[in-house]
């Protein structure tokens, strides 16, 4: 973390909780009270809920090991969300005590963990809490924003310099996509702007999940704009899309190989910065 | 009438076992993941097996 941004910990805390009050930290824009329990999109009040945490090797290589820490609730319903319970109602999970994090944050430092991994659900939703935890800890501790990027501005004024690295999530590569698999009609823009404002204050590796059928309309517009607008960025393809149970719009089967390496080929060709 | 869908708890494990012989964990928690590890250790994605405590009794 940044050291003046580590010091703004707190001030950043109280504009984040204020924020709260009539909520627009996202493009939802619900303007409910969260600080009074009030819920909207996403369905959380001002606590903070940590669903799980464990180390973990399967972040990009140069992450690992990463100690995910886990926060319900999200602004994106994601038809092929993997963690979709605690995201869908993230209030039956019980609010966190922030000692018991920062334990968990020590103890898996010792345990070998290089990177604090904040993720979900979606980090931004809870910027409030997590910013207070940030303030709580050592300023050498590596941070990675592990983000839908679905977010408002303010998310990224409050959270630069508390991160070290925006793992940054683009799923979609136009609206329409979008709106059917992740319930958001404007997501292509606003995931552009934040990787944009990321690359100003952090590392950013852009993490795109190969969605099965959406090659030509997803991955690649996602890889060209890349190539085109984002070019300092690291670019992570993820060939392992697992189709949900039961969906109406996501795509119920898996990645074929010739779908991934159709689109490794034209990362490359793109000239790329490809990490795995 | 639609049944309400399971919700996986910290613990509970949940594996899919493809055609191909793919196996696949979802959303693993830290003893599935130690699973997985276990059974395919060469694998730099998974954490390393831990090594049983030998017993140091008589």
């Amino acid at each position: 973390m940044n050291p003046v941004a580590h010091k703004e910990a707190g001030s950043r805390a109280e504009i984040a909780r204020e924020a709260l009050r009539e909520c627009r930290l996202c493009p939802r824009h619900c303007g409910v009270d969260r600080t009074a329990g009030d819920t909207g999109y996403c369905r959380l009040d001002a606590g903070l809920r940590v669903y799980r945490e464990v180390l973990y090797w399967g972040e990009e290589k140069e992450l690992n090991p990463s100690h995910q820490v886990y926060f319900a609730g999200c602004n994106l319903r994601c038809e092929f969300c993997a963690v979709g319970e605690w995201n869908e109602e993230p209030q039956e999970e019980p609010k966190s005590d922030i000692e018991e994090i920062i334990n968990a944050i020590e103890r898996r430092k010792k345990e070998g963990a290089r990177y604090l991994n904040l993720l979900g659900g979606e980090p931004a939703v809870n910027v409030c809490g997590i910013i207070e935890l940030l303030g709580r800890l050592d300023v050498t501790t590596k941070v990675v924003w592990n983000s839908n990027m679905y977010y408002n501005t303010i998310v990224d004024e409050l959270m630069a310099g508390l991160m070290d690295v925006c793992l940054a999530d683009f799923k979609c590569g136009n609206n329409v996509c979008a709106s059917r698999l992740l319930d958001s009609a404007d997501y292509v823009e606003v995931v552009k702007e934040n990787i944009l404002r990321a690359t100003r204050h952090s590392d950013v590796i852009v993490r795109c999940l190969v969605l099965p059928g959406h090659i030509d309309c997803c991955a690649v517009p996602i890889l060209e704009w890349l190539a085109e607008e984002a070019g300092g960025a690291k670019v992570s393809l993820r060939g392992n899309y697992v189709p949900p149970a039961e969906s109406k719009e996501a795509p119920l089967g898996y990645l074929s190989p010739s779908e991934f390496e159709k689109t490794q080929n034209l990362a490359k060709k793109l000239g790329l910065n490809l990490i795995q | 009438m639609r049944k309400k869908r399971y919700k996986r708890k910290c613990g509970d494990f949940e594996v899919r076992v493809l055609a191909d012989g793919r196996v696949v964990m979802l959303a693993p928690d830290e003893e599935l993941l130690q699973v997985a590890g276990t059974l395919d250790p060469d694998n730099e994605l998974l954490p390393p097996v831990k090594e049983k405590k030998k017993n140091a009794g008589k």
